[in-house]
């Protein structure tokens, strides 16, 4: 068996073992969105635009992810509006920034991987840099959004009465209490893959001046950066969301009892 | 009221602040070239030229076209000297940029008897860089004030100590890969956790939760690297490799579970904290049950968030492969297949810090510091 199979078969078991039904479900939503992943590369290859493209499968990625976790119905409903309103926000900053920058494709650095393989494949870089930096947002998106709204379904659940400028406080306080942890995994889970590149950088010995200015560096580091403007985007916009939910539902009739 | 009114206009004028400060950061980068050593170009004039047709092996159809550049230096002994020069951009634009007026490039600069020509090297890129830092910074301090300031920090001060390793690397030519960032992951999270909950009982159980989970994710994959003889995983395919990918592979693995391990640590002991504050009569064995019901609620989110970011990364270049007439299989293999395993080997780093978690939680929970 290959070491991806058996890594896959040990972390299904220890999901069950852990989460029981609820880890087994996860875990299909991680292979659900590998598939969509790839299905978003294949879609582009076929010459499907990769900002669309990238828009319908990140809304996809969203609900499977939201909705594949246990939560109930307000928050993650709550956490999807949200999620995919912090996409859109996020589309309309990385497309100028991209085009400002011109960080898209390869840089010098990558010329050996490039050894034997055609560049000019007639698919527009720029958009399919805005995609991949779009999809690896995806998921801390989706987490910020899940956890603010849980939060804030919580505190509804032990102060039904709250009001709604008391709630957008309660919103940011959530949001602050997960700001930290979050930004740190932003930060571990980009630069751990960036490692070997800032090693080559420091054995290269490139200048600071050619580091900041650097493709790769910028681009890499334009993606954590994009990745951090979301999730705090995430905070004032699924509190919004929430307190939007409460004020229809509290302005309807008492049709619905429960909750 | 009053009080209320205050409060209003100091965060309004920090606002200000904040947005004056950066802008004048984002307009020094601009005009910073002078602090450069090699030729800057300022371009003021573009006339497009000819465009051809290509098409390669794999009948992908490109277009290249030539653009004439003038501009004039912004550096060196020659500043404010005219240049021309041309620049070739494709369609797909995967290794050229098409340039336009206000463009600032870094340029060779050579004389051929009165005139001076230029080649471009690269694109300056420090204004959209400090740009979006300074947009990510000044939110997070207006939203988050005090805790966007330590959020702050703590990425600040792992940024310079992640630096110091790189290093440290350097200097002993990669021979110390693991111990360096094994040790620097220690460090990270210890400083990570100390700034966010302080020198707290609470702070060591998370920190052993912490470097407990990621130490096993690391124990498990070696092993079953040992059993499969690590078929199907290409580290020649790792990308920028300048030493042995092996412990290479391992340290970024480490680095790259570990924020999401704390995350989900600092989680889930916190909650239990609050919870035995609410009702200090829960046992031992309540708590492990809870902290295993808050865990895995949130492991499979956490576990995706590093899924984007390890494979999410490869689409460029799968997206090449597949334009250049491989087969799906073949460029998962070459591309995305080191990620996944990264990915998996995560997950299960955050999967078992759940009991680990709830364990040391239930047994060291302080019962003296409750006040019922």
């Amino acid at each position: 068996m290959s070491t991806i199979t058996v890594l896959g078969l040990l972390l299904l078991l220890l999901m069950i073992l852990v989460g029981g039904k609820a880890g087994a479900q996860a875990f299909f939503a991680l292979i659900l969105n590998f598939g969509l992943l790839f299905l978003a590369i294949v879609l582009v290859a076929f010459h499907f635009s990769p900002l669309i493209v990238t828009l319908v499968v990140g809304v996809l990625v969203l609900a499977l992810t939201i909705f594949m976790s246990s939560g109930d119905d307000l928050s993650s409903t709550v956490a999807f509006l949200a999620s995919v309103g912090v996409l859109v926000v996020l589309v309309l900053l990385i497309v100028p920034v991209e085009h400002w920058a011109l960080v898209q494709g390869f840089g010098p650095e990558d010329s050996e991987d490039l050894e034997g393989l055609s560049v000019l494949v007639g698919i527009s870089f720029v958009q399919v840099t805005m995609a991949t930096a779009i999809l690896s947002t995806l998921g801390a998106i989706a987490e910020a959004a899940m956890a603010i709204s849980a939060g804030l379904s919580e505190i509804l659940e032990q102060h039904p009465q709250v009001t709604m400028k008391a709630l957008f406080g309660d919103g940011i306080t959530v949001g602050k209490q997960i700001i930290g942890t979050t930004f740190n995994t932003l930060f571990f889970g980009f630069f751990g893959g960036f490692l070997a590149l800032f090693i080559w950088f420091t054995g290269v010995n490139y200048s600071f001046g050619e580091i900041l200015n650097d493709k790769i560096f910028v681009a890499e580091v334009l993606m954590v950066l994009f990745a951090m403007f979301s999730v705090l985007l995430t905070v004032p916009i699924t509190t919004w969301v929430m307190t939007r939910a409460i004020a229809l539902r509290r302005k309807r009739p008492q049709d619905s009892t429960e909750s | 009221m009053q009080g209320f009114n205050k409060k209003h206009r100091v965060t309004w004028w920090a606002w200000l602040l904040v947005l004056f400060i950066g802008g004048l950061l984002v307009w020094g980068t601009a005009h910073d070239a002078r602090l450069y050593q090699d030729p800057i170009l300022q371009v003021t004039a573009v006339q497009k030229q000819q465009t051809t047709k290509e098409t390669d092996d794999f009948q992908n159809v490109d277009h290249q076209t030539k653009q004439k550049l003038t501009g004039h230096l912004l550096n060196t002994k020659r500043r404010g000297q005219r240049v021309t020069l041309t620049n070739t951009y494709s369609t797909s634009g995967a290794m050229d940029q098409r340039y336009h007026v206000g463009s600032q490039l870094f340029v060779v600069v050579h004389r051929s008897g009165q005139q001076l020509h230029a080649m471009v090297k690269d694109k300056k890129r420090d204004t959209p860089l400090v740009f979006m830092l300074w947009l990510v910074v000044g939110l997070l301090l207006l939203m988050m004030q005090t805790s966007g300031l330590m959020a702050f920090l703590s990425v600040a001060a792992n940024g310079v100590l992640f630096f110091l390793a790189i290093l440290l690397n350097g200097s002993t030519q990669g021979a110390q890969v693991l111990w360096i960032f094994g040790s620097l992951a220690v460090a990270f999270a210890a400083v990570t956790l100390w700034l966010v909950l302080g020198w707290t009982r609470q702070m060591v159980i998370t920190l052993m939760t912490t470097l407990g989970g990621t130490l096993c994710s690391i124990l498990v994959a070696l092993v079953v690297f040992h059993l499969t003889h690590e078929k199907g995983m290409y580290y020649e395919s790792m990308q920028y490799v300048t030493q042995l990918p092996r412990p290479l592979f391992i340290a970024e693995t480490l680095l790259g579970s570990l924020g999401a391990v704390m995350d989900e640590s600092t989680d889930i002991i916190s909650s239990l904290y609050a919870l035995k504050r609410e009702r200090p009569q829960l046992t031992p064995r309540q708590i492990f049950l809870s902290g295993r019901q808050i865990g895995s609620t949130i492991m499979g989110p956490l576990i995706n968030v590093l899924f984007f970011i390890f494979v999410a990364d490869t689409f460029p270049m799968a997206l090449l492969y597949l334009k250049n007439g491989n087969s799906w299989g073949y460029t998962f293999s070459m591309n995305m297949s080191m990620g996944v395993v990264q990915s998996l080997i995560s997950g299960i780093g955050i999967v078992l810090a759940v009991p680990l978690a709830s364990y040391l939680a239930s047994r060291w929970l302080p019962q003296e510091e409750v006040h019922a």
